[in-house]
């Protein structure tokens, strides 16, 4: 019996897709089985981003209407051996078209067959939002260093901690160290302290995680990347090792700040 | 002789009228408006009912202190009984209850308490608590706040970290902005109460005793 786990985060734009798509395949790299489900009917991302969209057949609103079977509808991603799915939303209806019942009798069915189930949840606080809670056994909240997400971020929290679900746990996403490290932006202390949940980790921005995700091939393949590294990381937390949090110290600096620090010394 | 129903008393407050607890409701406004109506009184007075162990609704009271003001003479200055309905006995029990809250209110959330309540956590932006009584927050309040919800105008907003974005107490209300300078310079451990102008104050939390001598339950402490 596999894990059901929502990524939510209130507000639009934040990364709640991109994390779906990298922690899934950090997860399908480490060798569970993992299903990805796109519940942002009507605006679907997840299929694009994970480079699958030409091999959809069949939706998850078909699924649910009865029009086909589970496994019709999941779409198997060659990159990743037997490991990785993704489950799509439909395109043209509404996420009225899907009730919470009917999503968590879903979710259960396929957390039967699969180690981790990532549903990608959409954003607001709307039918949308209720769907994707409705099957969850955990939720991960995605915020980034600006008071506008920590503030939608807090919402989110206090409506997660109304279901019979576990604690949710946060990723702070697109961290600019060098802002961070000025004060420009709020640090990850004051967000944990804000927020008072449990850190899972932190994504550092990245240009590479645009242009990737442009591509539809997650970050998390390449192993070079700061962010796809922060990503492994955060998969291997969820699979219950204890990782370190990354360091946000200013690792390039230039040859007269070498130079100086030698003397310092 | 018959017995008398009206009893008119003079004290240091002034006039008290002590009427019959046991007679019949109409008896008692008939003799009442003859005792008043018999003059003897040159200036205006004050005068108070008394209405020892009758119950009397909001309406029958108004009658009551129509038929003394109607000659002209008296002012009724306050309305006492011995009893209260049950209604009212429910109400005053509410409004001195005591309700605590353990956790964070999050934004969007609002935490409602019929008396005082105590916060053992943060108030978050955007949250907000509401009593009919006094609001003291233990951890950061930085949401928005309404203590003496029903018109309590003693009631006190404390906190460890004071920071809201709206302060409210009974029907007066303060958009906390930068003008402040106040709650600015010391943020920790404050508390809002509306002062003798009828404004809302900000002071440090150890004047509160002073300023609130009813508000300390606890005897002791010497």
């Amino acid at each position: 019996m596999g894990e059901a786990i929502v990524i939510t985060s209130g507000k639009g734009g934040v990364g709640k897709t991109t994390t779906t798509a990298n922690l899934g395949t950090a997860l399908a790299l480490q060798g569970k089985k993992v299903c990805l489900v796109d519940t942002d009917i009507g605006l679907r991302n997840l299929d694009v981003v994970l480079g699958l969209e030409n091999r959809i057949i069949y939706d998850l609103v078909d699924v649910i209407e009865g029009r086909c079977k589970i496994h019709q509808a999941i779409v198997r991603d060659k990159r990743v051996d037997e490991k990785l799915f993704l489950l799509p939303a439909a395109q043209t209806t509404d996420k009225n078209a899907v009730n919470p019942k009917q999503m968590k009798s879903l979710i259960d069915e396929l957390k039967r067959e699969y180690d981790y189930v990532l549903i990608d949840c959409p954003a607001g606080i709307e039918q949308g939002y209720r769907n994707a809670v409705a099957g969850a056994d955990r939720a991960i909240v995605v915020t980034t260093p600006e008071i506008s997400a920590v503030r939608d971020a807090d919402r989110i929290i206090g409506l997660l901690e109304q279901e019979e679900i576990e604690p949710p746990r946060l990723i702070i996403n697109r961290v600019r160290k060098k802002l961070m490290n000025n004060g420009d932006t709020l640090d990850v202390n004051d967000i944990t302290t804000h927020l008072s949940i449990d850190l899972l980790g932190i994504i550092v921005e990245a240009d590479e995680v645009i242009s990737s995700s442009n591509k539809g091939e997650p970050i998390v393949m390449d192993p070079n990347n700061k962010a796809s590294l922060g990503y492994r990381n955060i998969a291997r937390r969820i699979l219950g090792e204890s990782v370190p949090l990354m360091s946000l110290d200013d690792d390039q600096k230039g040859v007269f700040a070498k130079i100086k620090s030698l003397f310092s010394r | 002789m018959k017995k008398q129903l009206v009893h008119i008393k003079g004290t240091k407050e002034g006039l008290v009228l002590r009427l019959d607890d046991c007679c019949a409701y109409a008896d008692l406004i008939e003799e009442l408006e003859s005792r008043v109506s018999e003059g003897g009184i040159d200036n205006k007075v004050d005068v108070q009912l008394d209405l020892g162990y009758r119950f009397l609704t909001k309406e029958q009271k108004k009658d009551l202190v129509q038929v003394v003001e109607q000659s002209g003479k008296m002012h009724v200055s306050n309305v006492y009984s011995e009893v209260i309905s049950v209604e009212e006995s429910n109400e005053l029990i509410l409004a001195s209850k005591r309700d605590t809250f353990f956790g964070i209110v999050r934004s969007g959330q609002i935490v409602k308490a019929t008396g005082d309540i105590v916060i053992i956590g943060d108030v978050n932006p955007n949250g907000r608590v509401e009593a009919g009584g006094s609001i003291y927050v233990l951890g950061k309040l930085k949401g928005q706040v309404h203590a003496g919800i029903e018109g309590n105008q003693e009631s006190i907003i404390a906190a460890s970290h004071f920071e809201p974005t709206h302060v409210a107490i009974a029907d007066k209300m303060d958009v906390m902005s930068n003008e402040k300078p106040f709650v600015s310079q010391h943020l920790d451990q404050i508390f809002a109460f509306i002062d003798h102008n009828g404004v809302i104050t900000y002071d440090r939390l150890q004047e509160a005793r002073n300023l609130r001598p009813t508000l300390n339950i606890v005897q002791g402490g010497s």
